[in-house]
């Protein structure tokens, strides 16, 4: 049991034109030993050649793996007591599910018969499967084809699990189910887990930390909270979030009394610390998340109050996601603003309403790079301040 | 009221529909039918001329059958006899190059399309090639090898008599020229196996070979009935090789298709029943491992 280091890890991929593709570039992430990591991006990202390369499938163009201090780069996948679950779940469909998980134990131990049988029981007990032991594959439902092969994973006892979306082939209430089984299970091992996912909502729920990863690169590393709250730049900030963050392009300009941030259709004036935090001439892009939006009825008035005209509404039932367009003029079709609402209010699709975007909330980002440039108020925003 | 019209209006639709349904049935039978005769009339001609002596060969048409004093089974009883020999040197040359081209076609496919290395398209292209080699172009450097080169009846003339060397050679020959084609049809098979179980069983701990023995292997075992099948039909009814390696009917080693391409030829005619109950031993055993692998066949030939 030790800690898993990827240290500057990158693959290459060559095509067979001689095109170069780079899938993961530079990614450095410390897992600490017992630590639940989800790997977390858009499809094409890279994550899933992070695992294959942790797991031992995919060489590694440069950059080391090291398991405690053992650099485990040329280790072959059999030798390095590694776990994997796959999305397919890639059972062996001509063996008896006892069979799928005495193979690895048979395979890759010295362990005597009987042994392996009080194990893979003992597991199958625990996962709820005992009762299927000697059935083939091909006789289960998706479900139990998936706790078989959480079984056969977990009966080798490794030292590293990783999977691979292993909840994307499920129905959407199973895999709720199979969320949280999972999390409790990984508790209860304690063993590091690293699990691939495109689903923000897997991400946040149950990652301890959560790597972000875009175009091959490392975006951010930290718990889904500070992900949440402080994003590390634009991407992550709109990646993480369900509806996701609203983004205004603006421009900085300096009026003597304060700072103003100039968009299309509004100023936005900004405290001195804020603007402190800017630099000068630049063209930052404001960012709010939905939820921290708030609307009312009646006409601005205060200073960070914008008119709008409400385009569609979407009832979820607790809640109203509102489309919104700045301005009172309903024909001028800009980007819409996206809030979130109590489920309990009621608003006309194409009234006129005010929109309140409150300064401690915003996040800005630099308009080229995508850094984040400032950072939400946690402090001013609730009294209950979530622990990052 | 209502209920009458409405029962009475589907009681005519059924009728059109079942009029048509039994049309098209009887259409599918008819045809079914004639293609049954079609197949099997030359081979009840094939089998009531085996059983005709002489006399009744002349007087008879060919697909009639034999009045009883025209009946006889002298014809089959002469033919076993003179293929017996034949019988039993093609099954101990087929039987061991169809299992020889199973196992190794199967070894190259896991390794060419399981197993990740470089170049193993071009190896695969050199195998894709093989198929394509028209026996006729090799017959006579595949002669002068066996006889200039590889010797085998001097080589291990201590172990094995002439006409064992000779079935050896058969037994090689056959083998080479079937891996390729049995190398493409369990490739196309593993093409379809989930790459993802390959790798789990990799991670579970298990080698190049411990995956191809306790994952490939058993779930290639309908393709094995395919090839099985295939190959042993194509070496036992093959002319060729045997022409050229063995030569002679009156060779110890003569297999049955080149006995039977003598058999019944004299000076003073064909003896057409005599042809016909050799050409039917003969096709006997293909028949037989049909039937044996026909479960898995089916089974294989869906894949």
């Amino acid at each position: 049991m030790a800690q898993t280091t990827l240290d500057n890890i990158t693959k290459v991929f060559t095509e067979d034109d001689g095109n170069e593709i780079v899938a993961v570039d530079g990614v450095s992430i410390d897992i600490d030993d017992g630590e639940f990591l989800v790997l977390v991006g858009p499809s094409g990202c890279g994550k899933s050649t992070t695992l294959r390369m942790i797991a031992g499938l995919e060489s590694i163009s440069s950059g080391d793996i090291r398991l405690g201090d053992r650099v485990i780069n040329d280790v072959p996948a059999k030798n390095r007591d590694i776990a994997m679950v796959f999305q397919s779940y890639a059972l062996y469909p001509h063996m008896t599910v006892r069979e799928n998980m005495s193979f690895g134990l048979e395979e890759s131990t010295d362990m005597a018969d009987d042994e392996i049988a009080r194990r893979v029981e003992e597991t199958a007990e625990m996962m709820g499967i005992a009762d299927l032991l000697d059935r083939k594959p091909g006789e289960l439902s998706g479900g139990q084809q998936q706790r078989v092969a959480l079984g056969r994973a977990i009966v080798r006892d490794p030292s590293v699990f990783l999977m691979d979306e292993p909840l994307s082939n499920l129905d959407a209430k199973l895999r709720a189910e199979m969320r949280t089984e999972l999390q409790r299970l990984q508790e209860e091992l304690d063993t590091t887990t690293v699990y691939v996912t495109h689903d923000q909502t897997e991400a946040m729920t149950m990652g301890d930390r959560v790597a972000i990863l875009d175009d091959g690169r490392l975006q951010q590393v930290g718990t889904p909270l500070e992900c949440y709250h402080r994003p590390a730049n634009r991407f992550v900030a709109g990646f993480v979030g369900e509806p996701s963050m609203n983004f205004v392009e603006t421009t900085l300009r300096d009026e003597p009394g304060g700072a103003v941030l100039e968009a299309d259709s509004f100023d936005y004036p900004i405290a001195d610390e804020i603007a402190a935090e800017l630099p000068e001439s630049s063209n930052p892009v404001l960012g709010i998340r939905p939820e921290d939006i708030e609307i009312s009825e009646g006409a601005p008035s205060g200073e960070h109050e914008i008119a709008a005209t409400i385009d569609v509404i979407e009832p979820m039932g607790d809640e109203n996601i509102v489309y919104l367009q700045f301005g009172d003029d309903s024909s001028v079709r800009g980007k819409s603003i996206i809030a979130t609402i109590d489920g309990m209010r009621r608003f006309e699709s194409g009234q006129t309403v005010t929109v309140h975007v409150p300064e401690s909330a915003i996040h800005l980002f630099d308009g080229a790079s995508g850094e984040a440039l400032h950072n939400r108020r946690l402090d001013a925003a609730d009294s209950q301040v979530p622990r990052l | 009221m209502t209920d009458e019209t409405v029962s009475a209006g589907r009681t005519v639709a059924d009728e059109r529909l079942s009029d048509r349904f039994d049309l098209t049935r009887v259409g599918l039978y008819a045809a079914l039918v004639g293609l049954t005769i079609f197949y099997l009339i030359p081979v009840q001609s094939g089998f009531v001329t085996s059983i005709k002596t002489s006399e009744a060969l002349i007087n008879t048409q060919p697909f009639a059958p034999p009045g009883p004093d025209g009946a006889t089974v002298e014809k089959w009883a002469f033919a076993f006899d003179a293929l017996s020999r034949g019988l039993v040197n093609s099954l101990v040359f087929t039987v061991p190059a169809t299992i020889l081209c199973a196992v190794l076609g199967s070894m190259a496919a896991y390794g060419l399309t399981l197993v990740d290395w470089r170049g193993q398209v071009a190896v695969f292209v050199l195998f894709i090639a093989g198929i394509f080699i028209p026996y006729q172009s090799v017959v006579i450097p595949l002669t002068q090898f066996w006889s200039q080169y590889a010797m085998l009846d001097h080589r291990l003339g201590l172990v094995l008599s002439s006409h064992q060397a000779t079935l050896l050679e058969l037994i090689i020959t056959h083998t080479a020229y079937g891996i390729p084609i049995c190398t493409m049809l369990f490739r196309s098979q593993y093409k379809t196996m989930s790459w993802e179980m390959i790798e789990a069983a990799r991670l579970d701990g298990a080698s190049v070979s411990r995956i191809y023995r306790r994952i490939v292997l058993p779930l290639s075992i309908p393709m094995f009935a395919v090839v099985f099948i295939f190959q042993f039909t194509q070496i036992w009814n093959e002319f060729l090789f045997s022409l050229t390696l063995i030569g002679s009917v009156n060779d110890p080693a003569a297999s049955t298709t080149l006995i039977l391409s003598g058999l019944g030829e004299a000076l003073e005619g064909v003896d057409y029943p005599l042809r016909m109950a050799g050409a039917l031993i003969t096709a006997l055993p293909t028949l037989i491992v049909y039937l044996l692998f026909a479960d898995k066949f089916a089974e294989g030939v869906r894949v």
